[in-house]
């Protein structure tokens, strides 16, 4: 998991799932602390550690930041809303 | 949800969508065309038979997402104004789960506009659909959105 820098503070985002996502992790959102200016892709990395068959879908999907399409490198501050989010099916 | 705008009417609906007020807000006395777009529940999905769908959505982007269509569309086409309906939750076979309706002076633009909303809405929305058939449920095929790869640097400069 994280190993934190003494100095790094530490914030709490906010991760939403949908679809198969939802199915794999058992839940739609979460609360999660992580140190500051961690990317996107360190948080998904932690899920993926807890839910290895998320890895599986790592190539399809995209990443949100605050109801943006971002980056993975996104760094993460206080209060930013998170989403990973699959193939688009609407329509 | 909603978001109403005075020119256009964006909607994310959990129950049936009422395609005659989409059309009555695009349909003014100044336009000579409205072009609409019926998305329907298909009853076969690759050789299986369908029993129902149900769709969800990351609702507040969805709507950000769809309001960034209508603002496209403005841009790109000389239109008057933009309806735009999905439906979310259990959809039964022949229910209509999208419905964009488009009005302009001139048909060509209310054509291309209609187009131009559905296919991108496909691509650009976070709506997903699972299949319902006889002996099973899959989420279905969808498409990758086109989002950023990197954050952007900073342009050196020159």
């Amino acid at each position: 998991m994280f190993t934190m820098a003494v100095a790094s503070q530490s914030v709490r985002v906010k991760v939403l799932f949908f679809g198969r996502l939802k199915e794999i992790v058992g839940h739609s959102e979460a609360s999660v602390e992580l140190p500051d200016g961690s990317p996107i892709e360190a948080l998904f990395s932690r899920y993926g550690a807890q839910h290895p068959e998320l890895t599986r879908f790592r190539a399809s999907l995209v990443a949100s930041h605050n109801q943006e399409f971002a980056p993975w490198s996104t760094p993460l501050h206080c209060g930013d809303e998170v989403a990973f989010l699959p193939p688009v099916s609407g329509g | 949800m909603t978001n109403d705008s005075p020119i256009d009417l964006l909607l994310l609906v959990r129950d049936p969508i009422d395609h005659a007020a989409l059309v009555g807000h695009v349909r003014e006395a100044e336009d000579g065309a409205v072009v609409t777009f019926d998305g329907c529940v298909r009853n076969h999905s690759r050789g299986r038979r369908t029993l129902y769908l149900d769709y969800e959505a990351y609702e507040a982007m969805a709507l950000a997402k769809i309001r960034a269509i209508s603002e496209q569309i403005h841009e790109k086409f000389h239109i008057h104004r933009v309806a735009i309906a999905h439906r979310l939750g259990r959809l039964e076979i022949g229910e209509t789960s999208v419905f964009i309706a488009i009005s302009s002076e001139h048909r060509p633009a209310a054509f291309e506009a209609c187009r131009f909303a559905i296919d991108t809405l496909k691509r650009t929305v976070p709506i997903w659909k699972k299949e319902y058939f006889g002996d099973g449920a899959i989420w279905a095929d969808g498409e990758i959105p086109p989002a950023p790869l990197e954050t952007h640097a900073a342009k050196p400069a020159s």
